[in-house]
């Protein structure tokens, strides 16, 4: 399969924070389970994966770079990340809006979410990640599949 | 993605000397890939790039590229 670099660069992407995303949702649970997921530690945690998702990143686009000679982005290329991003926009809204109303809702009774500032912290990470996951995916499908 | 506009760009470009994909693409002024996806029916051009193709082959764009009903 001939792979242009934004291909690779969207392949590699999505792997790392599929990776390093479940791995600091992961940690997180484990630390709410045992109490002690407070906003300084849930802070640390935060920052120090994404200092390895960044250092990850530099790394692989470093290595692809090396490896397939990187090209101007041409037309087709702008469509693709404008489409894409306009989708994983629309995910990123509707998702912070769902946490807002699930917050404003979830106040009326004892919902954990809803009490919770590093609950609603991490639900909107995970909104972050749910919509840059899809908008990687969908990058890779306009490549494949056509846009 | 269905794609309503069909192309004779391979087959321009083996009457032109196989000009290579490569070849074509810096004449246009995109990727190989994009020439390549247009050439599959993956991604119908611009006006614009759909116009420099037809240049380099010193063709109309209507005999290049057809709208199909």
């Amino acid at each position: 399969m001939n792979l242009s670099f934004n291909e690779k660069s969207a392949i590699g992407t999505l792997v790392a924070i599929t990776a390093i995303g479940a791995l600091y949702f992961h940690s997180a649970w484990q630390m709410w389970q045992a109490g002690v997921l407070q906003p300084q530690t849930n802070f640390g945690l935060a920052t120090g994966l994404t200092i390895l998702l960044v250092v990850v990143l530099i790394a692989y686009h470093i290595l692809i770079a090396i490896i397939s000679r990187p090209e101007d982005d041409d037309e087709r290329d702008r469509l693709i990340a404008w489409r894409a991003g306009n989708a994983g926009g629309l995910v990123l809204g509707v998702g912070v809006i769902g946490v807002v109303l699930h917050v404003l809702i979830g106040s009326f009774w004892d919902d954990p979410v809803a009490a919770s500032p590093v609950l609603i912290v991490n639900a909107l990470m995970a909104v972050v990640f749910a919509a840059t996951a899809f908008e990687l995916v969908l990058t890779l499908v306009f490549y494949r599949r056509g846009v | 993605m269905g794609n309503a506009i069909s192309n004779q760009v391979r087959e321009l470009r083996d009457q032109h000397g196989r000009m290579t994909q490569q070849a074509l693409a810096e004449r246009v002024g995109v990727s190989r890939q994009t020439i390549i996806a247009i050439e599959q029916g993956r991604y119908s051009p611009s006006l614009e790039v759909a116009m420099k193709i037809a240049r380099a082959f010193d063709a109309a764009v209507e005999e290049v590229f057809e709208l199909r009903v």
